[in-house]
Parts: structure tokens; sequence; C-alpha cells
């Protein structure tokens, strides 16, 4: 009820400077002012008796004279003594006169009678409005007050007479006024609508009617109408008479609701961002926009009624702001073509979201995300698309993700991920019991913890040195990567230094700091025995030190989770809603595969290169190839070659059965023996060469192509334990490696590989891998030219344009030698060719808007095809052109995440355009990059288990960490946190326990961390300054994460709901980091600040890294730059995320579920 | 604010050390008692006290640790490891909702628990016995924990001397995942009611059992009597968290137990302003979003 407190009336001393009368006898006592009054009413009374309707405007004076000395001796009565403690005060003589003699009524009257006109009708009303305002008793009960004051009101309301826009602040605050008085004493409001007068029409309660027009006015009048309004909601809440006028008879809830229409279209349609990192709509932000003020004051006020108003009135206004406003105008904005439009709404829904309070309301927005079909998606669907999007979009949609999680709603929860894990399908079935089991003894913390690279592990950097940054800089600046520190690697103890300074610092006021608690038999043997994990060792940890926090925090976020879904309609743990009863989300699901275990080794390995990545664009394409695999599948599948080769891509799905062996640990010291040698040896050159510069094209494309990316990823791993274990002459096999090093960029696969036997096969590999598209169909091991469009011709590739370049850009690098070689007049070229391209992928955007059927859309899509294959065509052809495409890609690109307007280059935006499209192409078969929908797309076999548009989004997103900007993966990993806070098994097992057995076409997040982590050492490995650029990149962080957090509290107000839960951190050296904390415009100015040096920082590295190669363009390095600092921030991340996930595992065993809340106070 | 005592507990790191040693210096009398060697192997490992027997018992502790230690270089977590799988069986307690059975882990380390068991019917009816369940440091691969009777209550399978519980014998193999502290717990409610005799820790009792119930009788309700007669003693333990009885004082009680019963968990730190509402629109029964059809549950 803030808002009627702030409601509360004027106290009369507050009102007394405008008083109307020039001079008020207030002080004579009650008998001197009856006389008075008298004196002045029969004067009065000697005009209005004049039958004479000619009266002159001397007549009007005096009787305005006289009226205004009465009304104010009126307003000054006081009421008479009470005479007991129950009755109400006698009304005072001046009053009783006026009841008695119907005063008010007949000056009314006698002015409208007269006719009335603007001055005089000001007078009055400004009269009443002291009257009602100042009156020391209660007078709009006496009808003969309430009476004049509607005629007064329903003149007002009058078509010919009206109220002239320069009367509107009086009446305004006479309406105010009024309905202050009504708040008062509620039976007013019966009186008011009951005491219709004659004149009226049949319905009317007229203070209602008048305010009405006024809801969505700009400025204190506007605010006025509202605050007046909702009084007349919370004094109607129980009456249902009102109520169903208010409902039925009145224009409230349509012009409330609609207005946010209007409203909404005066919106700026972009949002003019300043710093890279600007992801949200802010109170700050939106402050200094009118439109957008305006639109919050009457969402605000929509909000409000809906907090107060009659049950009948609120479900009016839902469904009216349902289908008024959501539906009619923010669902079409939702789906504008345009990136900054798409981006301006989606903010805008982020921060509509993050300002309605009220649980009414806030179902209606919901149901709408969720159950609304725009063009045959659901605005969920949508959203989702939007993740694997570009940066600026991208880091929106990420935002309004995770104001959505935030709410905690069991539907919304159900639609973006739990229906999805409730089949049980992901699971092996052998493990669905696990679904439910707790972490107790800490197995998956240790995993999660375990994959923190070892290259990040290092920050044991002495306090002191910590002090000087500046000079740091400097040194850095000056003498870039001359003498970068030896790579040490911490030694066991010094690890467990962290943990005594734990103890020494205290910890936290709660926080469970012990050690080795010391049992009865710890005693004798604690004392410091040289490897007792007591041993305190001297060595700096500052860096680690957050794990405490982190578990506090893990703490918090479990518990405030699980309460808030402590009401959920069940508890998600694979038993309750039933595996069985739950339908499978695609409709188009095949039970009967499902029950034979051979289709799920054939889809394996149909699957093949995919690795288990529904994301994969092979898979998708599993359905146009399914002849072809099944034949071959047939007769190869038994083979022991290709059972290994199977094995292989499932075995990474099955990591957790080898998981004693820890698949990462295994290959981590693989890559460094072999990154060393770019330099050294020159027979690598080409391919070291071109395999850092893939790394920014892929980030171009992460939206599409991620997927892909990430399988490669994952197969990299395969790749090399295939390598340890098999012969690999068979092509089949090596088109899986090589799609892998082309996917990788060239980070996480071909160093992997190459320290094997197979070294030679390598970098055949790596020609022919390019097309990552031949990884899934082993049997068409083609030279390296052919095989990237020709082998899936028939796949309804609609708007994959993003993802057929990424192969063709790929693909040069290898076959035309070094980038470097490019010429720049070809760049014209290039440009057609992208214009081409996207050309292209518009028609496929088109079809994907409309309804997405098979059957509709198969011509076209064939069409399409077609062309994109004559496309992709040229683009062979002009192999080399396209190289320096994928420079130019890499540049645009840069602009984008670097400065802080970005310059919405058509290409990017037509890219994201595209991308978006493609998501949002589910239903047609195939779709390439159908991966964001959530229903899978008719190629894949519904046999296979899918977790959901959401998760593998995310995870795609995930795993291209390196390449993504700091925001995206500081807004990222505290989305995967916010659902690794869900205490739901199903979806808890999903995230955090690592010992679970997923299908092997699951891709798990232990699985997608492995491989961002395997990429992130193969980047340390092959940058040599790599632990001073993590040092700095740390030090930066937590130095914005420091003045953020002074800058915070400031900061709060913006958000009212359960945003506290992330809000409130302590500054500890862990948070500074924490991704959360640091949201990214809390304060942009110590951010710029920082991320100028920053950026420096890649200036200097990228000086340093590309000192020698003075012939290469400026974008190159400009890219090359960029890229390693996304790489670098992305290390930090990375190690913090896994600290996170470990302490929300270990959390989790120890919390204490909440029990239902049975009272509906909270 | 410590609504769960456990989580302080784990907050005074500081004092743990000497605090260990404070206990293990308490417990060397009832060490010394224990001479009978009714199950030697059992007592040498379990009891740390014994300074002689320390490092044996450590011992077995450290190449479990060490060697998690050497897996990686993750293993400085190990000890948060430790402290939060007992947190989790001790979770799990809770969860289970034992009768009659009420435990507290000690305020200085999170490997032992004061308990207390309320027998309500059978023989051993009206008793009301404290004990200290003494969980091995290298737990969960260790041997079961100990469960220690503070007066040794007389019954076939606790040691008239030492007042320690045959835990054992119900877990022969302790097997992480699989065994876990409520079972412990469990037991020790169960062998009240259903009596063994088999190897028993006090021969006499069971020879009584078998031959004489009568005496049998006589002697338990004589113990019990005992038990009940110390219960307001001073805890055996000089921990905070030990439990300690009292008799019914009305202006101390009366308030503590109103607000047990009107006491709802919240979250830690959740204060009013603090709207997490998790919402939902599910009928319970369906997965569809959107499927109750009547007002929002939470207004």
């Amino acid at each position: 009820m803030s808002w009627l407190s702030r409601l509360t009336p004027r106290g009369p001393g507050s009102r007394s400077s405008r008083n109307v009368a020039p001079s008020s006898p207030c002080t004579a006592d009650p008998e001197t002012c009856l006389m008075v009054f008298e004196n002045h009413w029969r004067q009065v009374s000697w005009v209005l008796e004049q039958r004479d309707s000619s009266s002159s405007s001397d007549d009007l004076t005096a009787v305005r004279n006289h009226t205004d000395q009465m009304l104010c001796l009126l307003a000054e009565e006081r009421p008479g003594e009470c005479e007991g403690p129950g009755n109400v005060p006698p009304v005072g003589p001046i009053l009783d006169l006026v009841v008695s003699e119907n005063v008010l009524e007949r000056v009314v009257q006698w002015h409208l009678r007269r006719g009335l006109d603007p001055d005089s009708q000001g007078a009055l009303l400004k009269l009443f409005e002291m009257l009602i305002g100042q009156s020391q008793q209660p007078l709009l009960q006496h009808k003969a007050v309430l009476q004049p004051l509607l005629g007064l009101l329903g003149a007002c309301a009058e078509p010919q007479l009206g109220c002239p826009p320069s009367l509107e602040n009086s009446l305004v605050l006479l309406l105010n006024q009024i309905c202050v008085s009504m708040a008062r004493a509620p039976a007013v409001l019966e009186l008011l609508f009951r005491t219709v007068p004659a004149q009226q029409g049949p319905t009317n309660l007229l203070i209602f009617s008048l305010l009405v027009p006024f809801i969505h006015r700009d400025g204190a009048i506007g605010q006025q109408a509202r605050d007046a309004l909702l009084l007349v909601m919370a004094t109607s809440a129980s009456n249902q008479n009102v109520a169903c006028y208010i409902a039925e008879n009145s224009y409230f809830c349509p012009v409330l609701a609609t207005g946010l229409s209007a409203l909404y279209s005066s919106l700026p349609r972009k949002i003019e961002v300043r710093g890279d990192d600007w992801h949200a709509l802010r109170r700050e932000d939106w402050m200094g926009v009118s439109s957008l003020v305006l639109f919050m004051n009457s969402l605000e006020f929509c909000n409000a009624v809906i907090q107060v108003s009659h049950p009948l009135v609120r479900s009016q206004l839902v469904d009216y702001v349902h289908n008024g406003f959501l539906v009619p105008v923010m669902g079409p904005a939702l789906h504008k073509s345009s990136v900054d439009e798409m981006i301006a709404s989606t903010a805008y829904l982020d921060l509509f979201l993050r300002s309605i309070t009220e649980t009414a309301l806030l179902k209606t927005f919901l149901r709408f995300i969720l159950m609304h079909r725009h063009d045959n998606d659901t605005i969920l669907d949508t959203l989702l698309t939007r993740i694997s999007s570009n940066s600026r979009l991208c880091m929106v949609s990420l935002s309004l993700f995770k104001t959505l999680l935030s709410l905690n709603c069991e539907d919304l929860m159900l639609q973006l991920v739990l229906r999805y894990l409730l089949p049980c399908t992901h699971v092996m079935l052998s493990q669905r019991r696990a679904v439910r089991e707790t972490d107790l003894y800490g197995k998956s913390a240790d995993k999660f913890l375990s994959l923190i690279p070892d290259c990040c592990r290092l920050s044991t950097l002495p306090s002191a040195e910590q002090e000087e940054e500046p000079a740091l800089w400097g040194k850095v600046l000056n003498s870039p990567s001359s003498e970068s520190p030896v790579h040490h690697k911490p030694s066991t103890p010094s690890r467990l230094a962290l943990f005594m300074r734990q103890q020494s610092t205290g910890g936290g006021p709660s926080s469970p700091t012990e050690t080795i608690p010391s049992s009865p038999g710890a005693g004798p043997n604690t004392p410091l025995s040289p490897d007792s994990p007591m041993h305190p060792v001297p060595e700096g940890l500052d860096w680690e030190s957050g794990y405490l926090e982190y578990l506090r925090d893990a703490r918090r976020g479990v518990e405030l989770c699980s309460w808030a879904c402590r009401n959920w309609s069940a508890p998600y743990d694979g038993e309750d809603p039933s595996p069985n009863t739950a339908p499978l989300p695609p409709p188009t699901s095949n039970p009967s595969l499902a029950l034979f275990p051979e289709h799920f080794s054939f889809q394996q390995g149909g699957g093949g290169g995919n690795g288990g990545g529904i994301n994969s664009p092979g898979q998708q394409r599993a359905a146009v190839v399914a002849a072809a695999r099944s034949e071959w599948s047939s007769t190869e599948r038994d083979s022991g070659e290709w059972d290994v080769t199977i094995g292989k891509n499932s075995c990474i799905s099955l990591t957790p059965r080898t998981k004693k062996r820890s698949l990462q640990r295994e290959e981590v010291p693989l890559p460094k023996p072999l990154l060393l040698p770019p330099d050294s040896a020159p027979s690598a050159d080409p391919h070291l060469h071109s395999a850092p510069t893939k790394g920014p094209q892929q980030a171009v494309f992460n939206g599409t192509s991620l997927g892909g990316q990430g399988d490669g990823c994952m197969d990299s791993q395969d790749g090399g334990m295939k390598v340890k274990k098999v012969k690999r002459e068979l092509g089949e096999q090596r088109h899986p490696a090589g799609g892998d090093s082309s996917q990788n960029g060239g980070v996480g696969a071909c160093p992997t590989q190459a320290p094997t036997p197979a070294q030679g096969f390598y970098s055949e590999g790596n020609g022919s891998g390019a097309a990552e598209s031949s990884r899934g169909l082993p049997p068409q091991k083609q030279s390296p030219a052919q095989h990237q469009p020709a082998p899936l011709p028939s796949e309804p590739h609609t708007n994959s344009s993003n993802d057929r370049l990424t192969p063709h850009a790929a693909a040069p690098g290898p076959g035309s030698g070094p980038p470097d070689a490019m010429l720049s007049n070809q760049s014209e070229a290039v440009e057609r060719l992208i214009s081409e391209l996207l050309d292209g992928a518009g028609p496929g955007e088109g079809g994907q808007q409309g309804p997405g059927d098979s059957n509709g859309q198969g011509i076209s899509i064939e069409a399409f095809t077609q062309e994109l294959r004559e496309l992709e065509e040229r683009v062979r052809e002009r192999s080399r052109g396209a190289g320096l495409l994928r420079q130019l890609e890499e540049t645009t690109r840069d602009p984008h995440s670097e400065e802080p307007p970005p310059p919405p280059s058509p290409l990017d935006a037509d890219l994201v355009g595209s991308g978006v499209g493609a998501g949002a192409e589910p239903k047609g078969e195939g779709s390439a990059v159908g991966v964001f929908s959530p229903a899978r797309p008719l190629g894949q076999s519904s046999s296979q288990p899918y977790t959901g548009p959401f998760m593998v989004v995310l995870f795609a997103k995930l795993e291209n960490m390196l390449q993504n900007s700091l925001y995206v993966n500081i807004l990222l990993t505290g989305i995967l946190g916010q659902l690794a806070c869900y205490p739901q098994p199903l979806l808890r097992s999903f995230l955090l326990n690592t010992n679970m057995v997923f299908q092997p076409s699951v891709k798990s997040l232990i699985q997608v961390l492995g491989s961002v982590k395997n990429r992130i050492e193969m980047f340390a490995a092959s940058h040599e300054d790599f632990p001073a650029m993590l040092k700095k990149a740390q030090r930066y962080l937590a130095a914005r994460g420091k003045v953020d957090w002074a800058d915070s509290p400031m900061g709060v107000p913006t958000l009212r709901r359960s945003d506290s839960l992330v809000k409130s951190r302590k500054p500890s050296l862990g948070d500074l980091i924490l991704r959360h904390t640091n949201s990214p415009t809390r304060a942009r100015h110590a951010a710029q600040l920082a991320l100028a040096h920053v950026r420096d920082g890649g200036q200097s590295l990228h000086s340093a890294l590309f000192r020698g190669g003075a012939g290469a363009s400026g974008l190159e390095k400009q890219a090359e730059a960029l890229r390693v600092k996304n790489a670098v921030y992305c290390a930090v991340i990375f190690s913090e995320f896994l600290k996170e996930l470990a302490a929300l595992a270990q959390e989790h065993a120890v919390s204490v579920p909440f029990l239902q809340s049975h009272d509906t106070e909270e | 604010m410590n609504l769960n005592p456990f989580w302080s507990m784990s907050t005074n790191t500081g004092r743990k050390r000497s605090d260990g040693e404070e206990q293990t210096g308490q417990q060397s009398g009832e060490q010394q008692q224990r001479a009978s060697p009714a199950r030697p192997s059992f007592g040498k490992k379990q009891l740390p006290s014994i300074p002689k027997n320390a490092v044996p018992i450590t011992k077995p502790a450290s190449p479990a640790a060490t060697a998690q230690l050497a897996n990686g270089t993750h293993a400085s977590y190990g000890p948060f490891y430790l402290e939060y799988s007992l947190l989790a069986e001790f979770t799990l307690v809770i969860k289970q909702k034992l009768p009659g059975i009420y435990v507290q882990p000690s305020y200085k380390s999170a490997l032992m628990w004061f308990g207390v068991i309320f027998i309500r019917h059978g023989l051993y009816q009206d008793g009301v016995f404290k004990f200290t369940v003494y969980i091995p440091d290298n737990y969960p691969d260790g041997e079961c924990p100990r469960v220690v009777f503070d007066i040794p209550v007389f019954h076939p399978l606790v040691d008239p001397v030492s007042g320690e519980l045959d835990v054992r014998r119900a877990f022969t193999k302790w097997r992480r995942n699989h065994n876990h502290i409520w079972q412990v717990l469990m037991y020790a409610r169960t062998v009240f009611y259903k009596i063994n005799t088999m190897e028993p820790l006090n021969p006499e009792a069971a020879v009584l059992y078998d031959k004489d119930v009568q005496l049998f009788k006589s002697k338990v309700v004589e113990s019990v009597k005992l038990c009940n007669s110390h219960l307001f003693d001073q805890p055996k333990m000089d921990d905070p968290y030990a439990i300690s009885f009292s008799s019914w004082n009305p202006a101390v009680h009366d308030e503590a137990k109103e607000r047990m019963f009107t006491h709802k968990r919240r979250p830690e730190d959740h204060h009013k302003g603090l709207q997490v509402s998790g919402l939902s629109w599910v009928k319970p029964g369906s997965t569809q979003p959107f499927s109750k059809d009547d007002n929002p549950p939470l207004s």
C-alpha cells in the first residue's frame, strides 16, 4: 500500500498559502462566525432570489465574493463537541445552516442557470476544492454538499460545456481532493455512486469518468489523476457495485491498457548506448527519456491498480493489458527486423518485467512470453534465438532471461528447461535414480574445481607486487612481453595456503571455515607435518581466496531459490511429475525408437561426428542423410574401427563412466609442448598461423556456428583419445578430426592431435576437415575442395548463410595459405559476396517468420537451398576473397564490442537478423541452425533426447566462451549460476551432478566446461605472455569490481524485486570478479576507466603479439588484440565460474528444503 | 540469528585446534576406563584420544587425505569437502526426522556430534540417554562412526565401562554413498527395542536377558533410573553445543517453546522487503504452464 501512503492528503496547513478567501475571520468564535455567515448568505440569497435571469456582472461579483467568504467560514468551522466516545460529533452550526438551507445547491444552480462561464466555473472548482480539502468536518456525506458538487462536476462532464483545458488542473485537483476525502470515509463512495445527478446518464461514477482521461497525462496533473483513481480503486476494492461499474461501464481498463500501447509507440526505437557493457535499462538510463518516464509511470500505475483494486477490475485490467498492449504492440515490437529495434524492445520488456511487482500482472506478462504465438513462434522462442546473436542483442536477451529466472516461476522453468528434462530421456536408463541423489562427498565440486585450467592457477603473485599496477602497466606498454614471468605452477601445498589464509583472516562471520575438523583423533597429528594440509604455506593466494565467498553466496542463492520454489506444484525429481506422463516436448516424437537401444547407438553412429550435440549442423541433417547413414551404418557399424569411432563419440558423452581417468587432466599436458613450436618449427607454420585467426571469425558467427564449434571441441577431446587408442588410417575418422580443427579455430583440436603419432595426418585433416559439414558424414571423404556443400545437397538450409559462411571462411586458410597474403583490393568482391549471401539469407528469414510448417515451406526451402549452393560455389571460387571476408568480419565485429556506440554496420545487423531468423525457423525440417528452436527439428530423431533450446543455446554460447566478450561471459555464467541454484533434482542433476551418465547425444555442462578449459589452455600455451595478461585482467576486473561495489548503494533502487538477491554482496575479492556484482552499468564511469586501461592493454598486448608482423593490416591487429583480450578475460571468468559451480554443488548437498507455505502472507 | 547452530559451529575454526586438545583431555578419563577389551581392535582404532594410539589412528587417515591432495591442485578444497560431507550427513539426519533422536554437531568439531535418545516404550521405556557420535576423520572412507553413551546403559551391546555401543556389527564395512550417519542413529535407537545378545559387549546383560529376563528388566530399570538421575548434570564435554538438560522453567522455556512451534524457517537473510514470490500457475499433476485456472496462489 505504499502508493496509498504516498497519497496522504495534504493537511490543511500546507494549503493555506493558496487560500482563496481574502480575509478569514477564522479567529472568531463560532457564534460570530455563524453570524457573519448568515449575513453573507442573506446577501447572496437576495441575489439568488431575483427571478430576473438577466443578472448583471455585479450580481456575479457579489455572489462570488460572498460565496468565497461563506465557504471559507464553512471550511474553518470545527465540528461540535463529541458527546460520547462512540458518537459522531454533531455538525457545526454553519454546516447545519448550509444543509438546512441547501446553500450550496442553490448557489451552484444559480450559476448553472445563468450559464457557467469558464471564469466562474474555475472559481467554483477552486472553491469546492478548497472546501473539501480544508474542511474540518466531513462534508461529503451531506447531500447538501454532495449534490451541488456533483452538479458542478456534471457540468464539467457535459459535452457542450466540458472543461476547458485551462481548468483541467483545478478539476483534477478537486477530484483528487474528493477521492482523498472518500478514502478517509469510504461510505462516501457509495453515496457518490448512488447520487446520480438527474441530468446525467443512467450510469455514472462522475468522479471516475472525469478522471479517466487524465490517466496517461504527463506531469503533476497526470500524477494527481492517477493518485485519485488509485484511491477510488482502493476504496472500491470491496464494493462489488462500484467494481462492476468500473469494469463494465467505464473505460478505465481499456484506456489504461491501450494507453500503454500508445505510450509504447512513442518510445525510442533505438536505444543510444554508451558503453559496450550496456545490457539493460536502469533507472538512470531512462529517467532522462521523457517518453519512457511516461510509460513507466503508467505501467507503475497499472501495477498499483492491480495491487489495490477489486478482483473484477484487476482481472479485466490484466486482460486488457494482455490483449490491448502485449499482444498487439509488444509482440510485433519484439519481432521487428532491425537489430536496434530488437535490442530496444528486448530491453524494454526486461525493464517492464523488473518494474512490475503484482503477481497478476506478472502472470500476464509471463503468459504472454510463454504462450502467445506471434507468427507461430512463442515469444519465448523468439527471445531464445536472440541469445545466440551478436553481442549487444545477445547481452540484452541474456539480461532479460536473467530477470525471468529471478522470478523463480514454475511455469517459466517448465517451458524453458524442465519439460525437456521431465521424460528423463537425457539420462541413461540406469541412471534415473541418480537424479535425486545429492552429492554428499563433494565429488562434483571437486570435478568442477579440477577444471580450472592450470594456466589460471598461477596467480600467486606476491602481494607487494599487486600494489604497483601502474608500474606494471607502464612496463607492459613499453616493453611488451619482453620479460613475461615464468609460468610457474603452484605446488599443491601452495594451494593449501588458500585455506590457511581463510583461517587466519577468520573467514566470514557465518561461513564454514573449518579445515580439518578436529576429530577426537586429529589432535596429535595436526602439528605441521610437512604434508599435512594444515601446514601453512606463506604464499599469497588472494585471488584464490574467494571460495568461501562463493560458498556463502551459493548457500544464499540455493536457499532463496528453494524458498521461492516451495510452492511449486511438483518437486521435479524424476518421479513427480512422472517421466511417463510428461508429454515429450516435440509433438513429432516417436516413442518406438526410444525402446530400442540399437537405435541409440545407431543414432550415435549417425551423429558420428556430432559428438552429441543437437546443435551441430550435422545432427540437424540427420534426417536428410538418414538413408545414407543407415546404409553405411549397417555395413560399417560392426567393424571394429567403426565401433571405436562411435564409441569415441559416445565416449564424450559418457565421460562420467570414465571419469576416473579424468579426461581433461589427461589431455592438459599435451597441448603445451606442441604449442611452443609455432615460431621454432617453420613446418608447422601454416597451421599455426591459420589456426589463431580462425577464432574471431567464429566469434562473428558465434550465434549460429557455435553449435558446430562446440561439437568440434568435444570431438577434439575425442580425437585426442582416439589417437591414443586406435590407429586411424580410415578417412572417416579423420573427418571428424579435421572438423574439429576447423571448428576449434585451431585452438582446441589441432594441438591435441598434433603431438600424437598422427601428426602427419593432422595437417591433412586440418585441410579437409575445414568443412565441418562433412564431419557427420564419414562416407564422404572427399578432397578438401569438394566437401563443403556437396555432401548436403538436400538439406534445407533455409537461412544458413552464416552457417555456410563458416566452413568457407575457414577453408581458404589452409588451402590458400596464410591470410596475410590476402590482397586488400579484393575487398570489393568480398563485399559483393557478403551482400549476396545476405540477400540469400533474406528469404530464408522471411520464411521463418511465417509458419514454419515443413509442408508449407518445402518448395521455397529447396529453392533457397539451391540458391545457397550456387552462392557457395561462387564463394569457393573466390575462396581467397573469402579469406579476406573473414578478416573483414573480424574487424567489423571489432568496433562492436569495442566502441561504445556501435554504428550498426549493415553487415552485422543482417548477420544478426539472419541468425535470428535461423533460430526462429524451428519447424522447418532440418533447419540448419534450428538449434535454438524449442521444438526440435524434424530432422532430428525424436528418440534423441533433447534438453531444450535454452540449455542448448546456453551451452553453445558457453562453449564459445573464449570468443565471447567479457560482458557476454559475465551475463552468461551468471545465468547458468542462477539456473544451478534451482533445487529441483532434475535441473540440479543435469547441471551439477558430474557423475551422472547422460545419453550420448546429450551434452553435459561438465563436457562443455571441459572443452572450454582445453581451449583456454591451448590459448595460454600459445601465448607466452599469458600469465602476465591474466594477472592484468584479474587485477582490472578486481579493481573494477571494487569501484562497482563502492558505487552500488546508490545504484540499487532500479529493481524492486528479488534482484537484491544479487545485489548485496560483500566487496570481497571473490566477489570482485564475481560476475553479477559487476553489473556492468553499475559504475559506468569507473568501468570505462578500467576498460580504457584494458583497451590500452589490449593494444599493448596486441603490439606485443604483432611487433614482428608490421605488414599485417591494422584491422587484423585489432581483431587479434580483441581476440586475445576476450580469451584472457574468459580465462578469468571461467575459473571463477568453476568455483561458483563447485560451491553451488556443495551447497545443494547441505540445503534443507522448505516446507510449502500454507499462509499467503509473505 | 543462528537458526541453524551447525553453521555457527563451523565458524569458529580458530579455536578448534585447542578445543580439540581440551576435548582429548576430557576424554582421557573415559579412555582409561576403557580397559575392558571386549573389542580391542575397535577401540584401538576409534578412540583417538589415547596418545599412544593416536599415531596409528591418524595414519590411516592421512594416506587418504594425501592421496586426495596428490590428485590435483584443487585438493586444497579438500577440507571443504569433508566439512560439507558432514554437513550433508547432518542434513540427511534432519530430513529423516528420526523419532526420539536429537543430535547436534559440536561447536568444536564437525566430527563429533552430541545426541540424546528418548525411548518411549519397551524395556527401556522412559530412558533418556545422552550419547556422543564420533566420526572418523577420514570419513567417508574410514570405519563407521562410533556411538558412546555418556553413561553406560545396561545393555548387551553397550560396553559397561566405556559406554560405547557396538555399532560396527551393523556396519561391518562402512560404504560411502550407502551408509549414512542417520542409519547409525537409527540403529542406536533400534537396539533398545529389539535386543540382541549375540557377541555382547556386556556379557552380563546378555546372559541375564537370555537367562533371567526379570532380573534383566530390573537392572534395566535401575540403569534407566541412573541415567535419568544424571540427566541434569553438566554435559560431559565442555562444548557450547553440548546437550544439557534443565528442569522446566516457564520463564525461560515457555517462550522458547512458543517460538519453536511458531517458527517458520525462512532463508537466512531473507528480509521482508524482498519479494521472492516463487510464482506457479501449474496445476498439480499437470505439466502445462498456466494450467491452474484460479487466481494466483500468492497475492
